[in-house]
């Protein structure tokens, strides 16, 4: 049966141009699609496939591509395959069509995405605050947002070499690596500009 | 952070009244309740603490669901922007005198999220913290022996920090509008609430707390209504 799953799918997105359909596993469909025929491919699947739930929507910021990654998860409770279809939308002005009149649930996962990301999403129902209810800064998982400058100017900083602590060390205690080297690493490692 | 230093308790002239203090105290550092509020993973370490193994309550503490009533606050890890303003809430109704135990390291210093834009850092700075439980989670023991440091300052007399907050509120204030933006008020008055304690210190009143004043909407009794009484009026 396993050997069988994949072959439906192709043979259905054989009319949809520009959709590729690659097996990536026993139970995992890998297809690319392009921002104009996704709503078809999806249309197809749910239509014909009995692909019935749509599990997820995952964004991923490419920025130095200048692109958004979109992923649909589809999951088929028939053939019990996970299908993923990916496209990718230019990262500006990063408006793209929501996927609510086929898939309810997706109302949910694009005012998600609209929060951390900034996408917008044309059609959906709700592009309000969802969970960062009190954030008025930039989408926070941008990569272009810089959480850790945001944090070192927000925040004060407990003292990390307290008096009782030098006490300690005096006689061989304390703590192994010091955050000071701690943190020089990651801003060395992630190019941070101090 | 020691702007003010605390008043030292008063040598009482009277020997029947030190008595009394040395009884309240004991009394209150043996019969501690705790309040269920949970932030984080810490609160996982907390069932075995409270359950038969450990038993918290051989030594007098006890869970409790209402602020009211409870005299700790235990912070049990990472504590998000968005929970620090319901912590807060919390401990504001809270009465006196009452604790903070911050639990895990995320409490002392951001943790592991030390550079996540959504959690607070430091919690001394928004709440006085008596006891600091260091750890990624402290296990039962560490949070036992936690609490059993705080009943021995209080049998000393010398947990007093939640003093602090009534002494120092414009610093505490200060840093919570920072946080949240200055419109940021909270339904209790803590400066009435300082005079009547009397508690009001030099910290008590500032820059911040005038910016509260202008911004403060005084508190409105919310309108009872029946179910009828809302069908109709649609």
């Amino acid at each position: 049966m396993n050997g069988e799953v994949g072959r439906p799918i192709s043979r259905l997105l054989a009319d949809v141009d520009g959709a590729r359909c690659e097996r990536k596993g026993d139970r995992r469909v890998r297809i690319d699609a392009t921002p104009e025929n996704l709503p078809a491919v999806l249309e197809l699947l749910k239509g014909r496939a009995g692909y019935l739930h749509l599990s997820a929507i995952t964004c991923i910021d490419w920025m130095d591509d200048g692109e958004f990654e979109l992923i649909y998860h589809l999951w088929s409770y028939e053939d019990r395959n996970l299908v993923s279809a990916h496209i990718r939308i230019p990262r500006e002005p990063g408006v793209y069509l929501s996927v609510y009149d086929l898939f309810e649930p997706a109302g949910f996962f694009e005012r998600d995405i609209h929060e951390m990301y900034g996408v917008f999403f044309e059609g959906s129902p709700d592009q309000e605050k969802f969970i960062l209810t009190e954030w008025n800064g930039p989408p926070p998982m941008r990569k272009d947002f810089d959480a850790e400058g945001w944090v070192q100017g927000t925040f004060q900083w407990e003292d990390y070499r307290p008096e009782w602590l030098q006490e300690i060390e005096e006689k061989g205690g304390g703590i192994a690596i010091k955050p000071e080297q701690a943190r020089a690493n990651t801003r060395k490692i992630r190019g941070w500009k101090q | 952070m020691n702007d003010f230093p605390l008043p030292v308790r008063a040598e009482r002239s009277n020997p029947l009244a030190r008595v009394f203090d040395e009884l309240i105290d004991f009394c209150r550092a043996r019969s501690m309740f705790m309040l269920h509020y949970c932030t984080g993973c810490g609160a996982i370490e907390l069932p075995p603490a409270m359950t038969s193994r450990f038993d918290m309550e051989r030594l007098g503490i006890q869970p409790m669901v209402t602020p009211r009533q409870a005299d700790i606050l235990l912070i049990t890890g990472y504590v998000s922007i968005k929970t620090l303003k319901r912590v807060i809430l919390t401990y504001e109704q809270m009465g006196s005198p009452k604790y903070v135990i911050g639990i895990c390291s995320c409490t002392v210093n951001g943790g592991m999220y030390w550079q996540s834009y959504a959690t607070a850092k430091k919690l001394n700075e928004y709440l006085p913290v008596d006891v600091y439980i260091a750890g990624c989670m402290p296990r039962p023991e560490a949070v036992i022996e936690g609490l059993r440091k705080l009943m021995g300052e209080i049998k000393a007399g010398r947990a007093n920090s939640w003093e602090r907050y009534f002494r120092e509120y414009d610093r505490y204030l200060a840093a919570q509008q920072n946080l949240f933006g200055p419109n940021w008020q909270t339904p209790t008055d803590i400066i009435g609430e300082a005079r009547d304690y009397q508690l009001y210190g030099p910290g008590t009143e500032g820059r911040h707390t005038e910016l509260l004043q202008q911004h403060q909407v005084p508190l409105q009794p919310l309108r009872m209504t029946l179910h009828s009484d809302v069908e109709k009026s649609s």
